[in-house]
């Protein structure tokens, strides 16, 4: 490694509010040297993000300032350059990729011509130049028909076409460094994996260096050199990626190693749940259900138009079963949780639970529903009324499922011991708690109707992986200690991979594999699936990622079968 | 181009709004205690005069005939005699409309000019001192009462310095424009508070948008930022704005122009109930109904304009 | 607060804090400029200005709370029912609303006026009939928000029943939200309140309102203008006090968002 491109040395950010002096970023060092790929993780807080804002001196609010230390670009100290020099450096220099290419991109102006002012602010060119330029970057990004594109506003494009165009404006200054901070967490995972090979090809081509923020370990393993591990503003541990990985030295580090979700968990699904005893019923039994949604006001259309969102899906879980459904968004998997607890109407088709139609008896069936299932929320805050306390809310469930009074605060006490959490959060309200502790509480009101199955839908999705691990051992531990009958809907295969004995994998409402969860990732049988779990970034950098070239053509036919011959299962 | 075929088919979901106005103000009038003949006609009608109203309304007739009758004579630009002007309402109207008219579009133009340097300047000066004294002035100046600010203006310009007159409207289009500075810049000084206020809010919060980190995070000083982001990303809350206010603002002309003797259509409603001449006061209220409808169409076909995303 | 505070003491206090009769008049000090006996001087016949504009805050606070107190209870109701129950009674409900809102706010409180004769209660009544409209929409919009929020759903798959969902999860978290509307809108009532006093079809002379005081002085402007000055000025005052409290309440409920 020649002389250091980027070097920051015992970097200090702190804010200045009421209280006095917070330090916020804890003298951070590391060193960057040109084409390096750099992967920094941590958790939400960990000051992850604000590092890269303070490295081109863009804090998020003006009541945070840079107390000490150095970052030295070729040389130059950053820290103490004027603001006019800033601005060369912002963007000509160091470009930068955001997490939400939705709200970052200006939804009134052209994406072309986003791409295009950097170009002419940066380089000087020409309107006429500056267009074609873009053109060509647009191009280069991965746009089909870059001239056409060029006047599309980003609300007409997906999601991974939006992150696309991000990328694609922070090229446009040319910039030798890109720090790119989460820019794939708000997509698929066969997007995610689709991006994080662009931002690798644009690194080879343009010989960038890149500092890639990540959360997930496993995006991190697959894409960079090095990784620097950040908890509570400080730097826990930084170095080669293989040797961090194999052998890391602080103890936060091997946590995070841990309780990434592609490490197999203890005890996988079979072993941890006593084979359901063949049961004489399946307690849930869906029969080619369908679930449409009117679409727009009609008034002058051609008729009435839906959405299907769950097109003829077909399934019977046991009592006692643990079942994930996987896909990703759009595939109909949070609509049929809905349906299945009769939140969302069915168009036609049977679901019944334990015997009770839920067509054809919608009173009776429903009465047994809600007091025999219940559900857990993707976000956790959102999912507890903020006016009550943890108390009141609980209470308020046990009393109308007609528990004594007198017996309720017993009851509210057991109910979060059960979930982990300190009888006086009782007291508490969603605000003075963390994300995790909500969801605790979610789970503990989830329980209140003591019910025979839980629906938890992508209820660990929001929450950082040390805290997902804990949430998903909280729910190991619950189905075999109460014989409950668990629906995990989740985008993360990983996951249920670990705590699901059987798999369901949906694709634009339809149910395309299902299997037991070993069978189905040893051997899938659809495409679709195949690719989805091709995708999933594996801690262990020599499993490489594979951005499936395949999945935009799945994406647009819908289908398409590896083979229907068993023998194509020993093909992969 | 299919963004803008809403102007189209919209006017058409206008119609029960127009229908509804229609009956709102035919009920106004009819739960005037009394005989409705005499109620608009005043009571020193003839009796052939109320005879002829009677058979025109057919008010022998139950409530829900005489709505038809309503609607009807509407449709043939009917809508009754001003007992005190002795002419057609619609006629009336028409004679009154230009002082409104113009009061307005000079307000509007000038809160413009007031409220969006105003705020600009508070939110790229955001929690300094240009930010908390346009504050504390908009938000003081929201409490300002139109009739006090206009009496203010004429102590301060007419009485004192001279320089306008204090009430009245000219003949010449100068003439006009004289008679209308005090008048339209007490409408403007109570529009552009509210105005202000929301407008530094948006930017407030466009300035600190992604969109703007974004912009900076690329090497764009405060000034493009501000000129090719914020403003844009700014003008369409600020469209809405006035449109949300335009009760507000005709509201704010109907009072002044009492103040200043205007002869427009605020003044002729406020005369109109003081001598009980009905027919005055539903034709007005329905002309302002309908503008309000208007504008707001007007507000979505510019908001359509200028937000890519917006379709209606 | 402490301007609300102020003026809710000169209401309550009126009788003892004022220093003369307000509605006394005193032919010997006619139109008399602001002097020791009298702070803010008398009007053209001869009432203390300064004792007018204490009693006048009785009834400008009493315009600006019963305008809204009313229209609020009223509109929360029905947008709350609108919101959560959709369908035709949603359909119909936006219908009345949007005809409501086509009417300039003071024209139609006017009309109304005009047919209920001039006086407080009239304002009042048109009040209820027009003001409840803007909450209606707002706490509609809100329960629409909130019906889908994750809560919500979590309460209705537990079984609770709907005036269970509604007015124990919905209603408070939509209602604190309209809460700070409540104060900007107080101020809108006021303005308006005495807006059509001072056109003389609200409160009516000789009882001492902010409105009509500064409509009694619109005659003598040239010579006396501290007759229009002050009541002018307390309904300033008081409107900030409102934008102030409603100011401080939308950043508490900010922080708590």
């Amino acid at each position: 490694m020649s002389a250091p491109l980027l070097c920051v040395h015992d970097l200090t950010v702190a804010v200045q509010d009421g209280a006095g002096p917070r330090v916020l970023l804890d003298r951070i060092s590391l060193d960057l040297g040109a084409g390096d790929v750099l992967g920094l993780v941590g958790e939400s807080g960990s000051g992850k993000s604000l590092l890269c804002r303070a490295l081109i001196r863009l804090l998020p609010s003006p009541k945070l300032r840079i107390t000490g230390g150095a970052v030295f670009l070729e040389g130059r100290d950053l820290v103490t350059a004027d603001e006019r020099e800033m601005l060369k450096v912002r963007g000509g220099e160091i470009g930068m990729i955001f997490q939400n290419p939705t709200s970052h991109l200006d939804p009134v102006m052209r994406v072309g011509d986003q791409i295009a002012e950097g170009i002419r602010y940066h380089q000087g060119l020409s309107q006429r130049a500056a267009r074609a330029a873009a053109v060509e970057i647009l191009a280069q990004v991965g746009f089909a028909d870059p001239n056409r594109q060029y006047n599309g506003y980003p609300h007409e494009f997906s999601g991974g076409m939006r992150q696309r165009a991000m990328i694609g404006v922070a090229l446009s200054s040319n910039p030798k460094i890109l720090i790119a901070d989460e820019p794939t967490t708000a997509l698929d995972v066969t997007i995610q994996a689709q991006i994080l090979r662009l931002l690798l090809d644009i690194r080879d081509r343009r010989g960038l260096t890149v500092i890639l923020i990540s959360h997930d370990l496993g995006v991190v393993a697959q894409t960079c050199d090095r990784i620097a591990v950040m908890r509570n503003g400080e730097l826990v541990e930084q170095g080669d990626k293989r040797s961090l990985l194999a052998a890391p030295q602080h103890p936060y580090t091997k946590a995070l190693i841990e309780s990434h979700p592609s490490m197999p968990g203890e005890g996988v699904a079979t072993a941890a749940i006593a084979q359901p005893a063949p049961a004489l019923r399946p307690l849930l039994e869906i029969d080619d259900l369908h679930v449409r949604f009117p679409s727009g006001a009609g008034l002058f259309a051609a008729g009435p138009k839906t959405i299907s969102a769950v097109k003829g899906v077909s399934l019977r879980i046991m009592p006692g079963e643990t079942v994930g459904i996987v896909g990703e968004s759009g595939s109909g998997k949070s609509t049929l949780a809905r349906a299945i607890l009769g939140l969302a109407p069915l168009s036609s088709g049977h679901i019944s639970f334990d015997g009770a139609d839920l067509g054809q008896n919608r009173a009776k069936a429903l009465q047994k529903l809600r007091s025999e299932a219940a559900m857990v929320f993707q976000d956790p805050f959102n999912a507890l009324n903020p006016r009550l306390t943890i108390g009141e809310m609980v209470a308020e469930v046990l009393r109308v499922h007609g528990k004594a009074v007198a017996d309720i605060p017993a009851r509210i006490g057991e109910l979060l011991d059960l979930v982990g959490l300190e009888r006086e959060f009782a007291d508490r309200k969603p605000r003075s708690m963390s994300g995790g502790q909500c969801q605790r509480a979610g789970i503990a009101r989830a329980l209140a109707v003591e019910p025979r199955m839980i629906i938890a839908d992508e209820c660990v999705a929001a929450l950082d992986v040390t805290i997902q691990a804990q949430i998903i051992d909280l729910f190991r531990a619950l189905t075999a200690r109460m014989s409950l009958t668990l629906l995990f809907i989740a985008h993360d295969l990983a996951i249920v991979r670990n705590l699901c004995e059987r798999v369901v994998v949906m694709y634009r409402g339809e149910i395309v594999e299902e299997g037991r969860c070993a069978d189905v990732f040893a051997r899938p049988q659809h495409a679709y699936t195949a690719s989805l779990i091709r995708a999933i970034p594996d801690i262990d950098p020599d499993k490489p990622l594979r951005a499936d070239l395949l999945s935009p053509s799945v994406a647009e036919t819908g289908s398409g079968r590896v083979s229907d011959q068993p023998s194509a299962a020993f093909n992969w | 181009m299919h963004r803008y075929r809403f102007v189209l088919y919209r006017p058409l979901q206008f119609l029960p709004v127009l229908l509804g106005i229609s009956i709102i103000t035919f009920v106004l009038v009819r739960l005037i205690p009394g005989d409705p003949a005499r109620v608009l006609l005043g009571s020193r009608a003839t009796p052939a005069a109320i005879a002829n109203i009677r058979a025109q309304y057919g008010l022998d007739e139950p409530l829900w005939v005489q709505y038809f009758y309503f609607i009807g004579n509407l449709g043939q630009g009917e809508m009754g005699k001003s007992i005190l002007y002795k002419i057609d309402v619609l006629r009336l109207i028409a004679t009154r409309l230009e002082p409104t008219l113009a009061l307005v579009l000079s307000s509007v133009a000038q809160s413009i000019l007031i409220a969006v340097p105003l705020a600009a300047l508070a939110a790229r000066h955001r929690t300094r001192l240009p930010d908390h004294a346009v504050r504390i002035v908009s938000t003081l100046g929201i409490g300002f009462p139109p009739f006090w600010l206009a009496l203010m203006l004429i102590i301060l310009f007419s009485v004192r310095l001279g320089i306008f007159p204090v009430s009245g409207y000219g003949g010449s289009l100068t003439d006009k424009l004289y008679h209308l500075a005090l008048p339209s810049l007490t409408v403007a000084l109570s529009l552009s508070a509210v105005l202000t206020r929301s407008l530094r809010a948006a930017m407030v919060q466009a300035l600190e948008s992604d969109v703007a980190t974004a912009a900076r995070a690329r090497g764009m000083p405060e000034s493009i930022v501000f000129w090719r982001h914020v403003l844009p990303n700014s003008l369409v809350p600020t469209v809405n704005l006035l449109a949300v206010n335009i009760g507000w603002l005709i509201g704010g002309t109907v009072v002044v122009e009492s103040v200043f003797a205007l002869p427009g259509l605020g003044q002729l409603l406020v005369r109109a109930i003081f001598s009980r001449d009905y027919m005055v006061v539903q034709g007005v209220a329905m002309v302002f109904a309908c503008a309000t409808v208007l504008v707001n169409f007007l507000a979505d076909i510019i908001t359509v304009a200028l937000d890519p995303r917006v379709k209606l | 607060m402490a301007v609300l505070g102020l003026f809710l003491v000169l209401a309550v206090f009126a009788p003892f804090i004022a220093p003369y009769d307000p509605i006394f008049q005193d032919a010997a000090a006619r139109l008399h400029a602001p002097s020791p006996a009298h702070p803010l001087g008398t009007d053209n016949f001869g009432r203390d200005i300064l004792s007018r504009v204490i009693w006048g805050a009785r009834i400008d606070l009493q315009i600006a709370v019963i305008g809204v107190v009313f229209p609020f209870i009223i509109g929360t109701t029905l947008g709350t029912i609108a919101g959560f129950f959709g369908g035709i009674v949603d359909v119909i409900f936006m219908r009345v609303v949007d005809v409501v809102l086509a009417f300039p706010f003071l024209v139609l409180m006017l009309s109304i006026i005009a047919i209920l004769g001039p006086g407080l209660g009239s304002f009042y009544i048109a009040m209820a009939l027009v003001g409840w409209v803007s909450y209606a929409r707002l706490v509609r919009a809100q329960i629409l928000v909130l019906k889908n929020s994750d809560y919500a759903v979590a309460a209705i798959s537990l079984g609770f029943s709907r005036s269970r969902v509604m007015f124990r999860h919905l209603l408070p978290n939509a209602a604190a939200g309209s809460l700070v509307f409540v104060m900007s809108d107080a101020v809108l009532v006021l303005l308006n309140g005495a807006a059509i006093s001072y056109l003389g079809l609200g409160v009516q002379p000789p009882l001492a309102e902010w409105g009509v005081m500064v409509a009694d002085g619109q005659s003598f402007i040239s010579t006396a203008w501290w007759i229009t000055l002050f009541p002018g000025l307390s309904i300033v005052l008081l409107a900030f006090g409102f934008s102030l409290l409603g100011d401080a309440l939308a950043d508490l409920m900010g922080v708590h968002e």
